[in-house]
């Protein structure tokens, strides 16, 4: 379970990991960085960059939850997303919380 | 002789030709963007709304909110992390005119509607997935922005404007 709040409502944590980490940097090839380009003229949503960052984000989150699984936890709480621009059109997603094991009230 | 002669001019004629079309390629792409960005953006603001009225019509109000606690909800069984995402981008001609604005400061209506489209975009697309998914509500939600796929060029951002808005929330059931 994921959730992007402190607690999980009806839920009671019983132990805690620390914080657990997923990231990855995407970048689209450059025929659809042109079209990206071309769709720019018009303005409005550029499709493709939609799908590669949610891709991505979603590697990430999974990558994060990986992580948490590993080190025996059965939750994943307060989860943060950062985003950077580290290159030209390239992008780093990164995924962060707090890996805990959660019991039902 | 006289057969060397052609293809050299054939090939002249073609690197003329492709001058012409990339030169031409950007003014003409300038006079369309100036005359069918504003059509195309609004018929996707008309299609926005009335998706909006069709949600709100199955839910009967908002599933979505930004308080830690569930509203209605009393016993929860499940819970998982929903999020969408969109990527924006002013048209070239809104770039033109929020370029020449930000000189004199203030308002700058172009960019403004499109941050709002994009906002109000990923927070319907929200509201869509959670009842997709079967969250009979999203708590917790939050909008994050920030500036993606930009050109780095020698330290200074290269003016392209996309922008991601990333919406997310926890899903309770």
């Amino acid at each position: 379970m994921t959730s992007n709040t402190e607690t999980i409502p009806g839920f009671k944590i019983t132990k805690s990991f620390g914080v657990t980490t997923g990231s990855t940097v995407r970048a689209k090839h450059i025929g659809k960085d042109i079209l990206a380009g071309l769709k720019n003229i018009v303005g409005g949503e550029l499709k493709a960059y939609t799908e590669l960052l949610m891709e991505a984000r979603t590697e990430a989150l999974g990558r994060m939850m990986m992580d948490a699984a590993q080190r025996g936890a059965n939750a994943v709480v307060n989860v943060r997303f950062a985003t950077s621009s580290v290159a030209g059109g390239a992008a780093e997603l990164f995924a962060y919380g707090t890996a805990v094991t959660v019991e039902q009230e | 002789m006289y057969e060397f002669v052609e293809t050299e001019s054939i090939i002249v004629l073609a690197l003329i030709l492709i001058i012409i079309v990339f030169v031409a390629f950007f003014p003409l792409a300038f006079i369309y963007s100036m005359l069918f960005g504003w059509a195309h953006q609004s018929s996707k603001n008309k299609k926005l709304l009335a998706r909006e009225q069709k949600v709100a019509g199955i839910v009967g109000g908002d599933n979505i909110h930004t308080l830690s606690t569930p509203i209605n909800l009393e016993d929860i069984s499940k819970c998982g992390l929903v999020m969408t995402n969109i990527t924006v981008s002013p048209s070239w001609w809104q770039l033109f005119i929020g370029g020449i604005k930000s000189i004199f400061g203030g308002q700058i209506k172009s960019y403004d509607k499109v941050l709002a489209y994009g906002r109000a975009e990923v927070m319907q697309r929200l509201r869509e997935q959670a009842l997709g998914e079967g969250w009979s509500e999203v708590i917790n939600v939050r909008v994050e922005t920030s500036m993606v796929m930009n050109k780095v060029k020698g330290g200074q951002q290269n003016k392209i404007g996309t922008l991601e808005f990333l919406a997310y929330g926890t899903g309770i059931r």
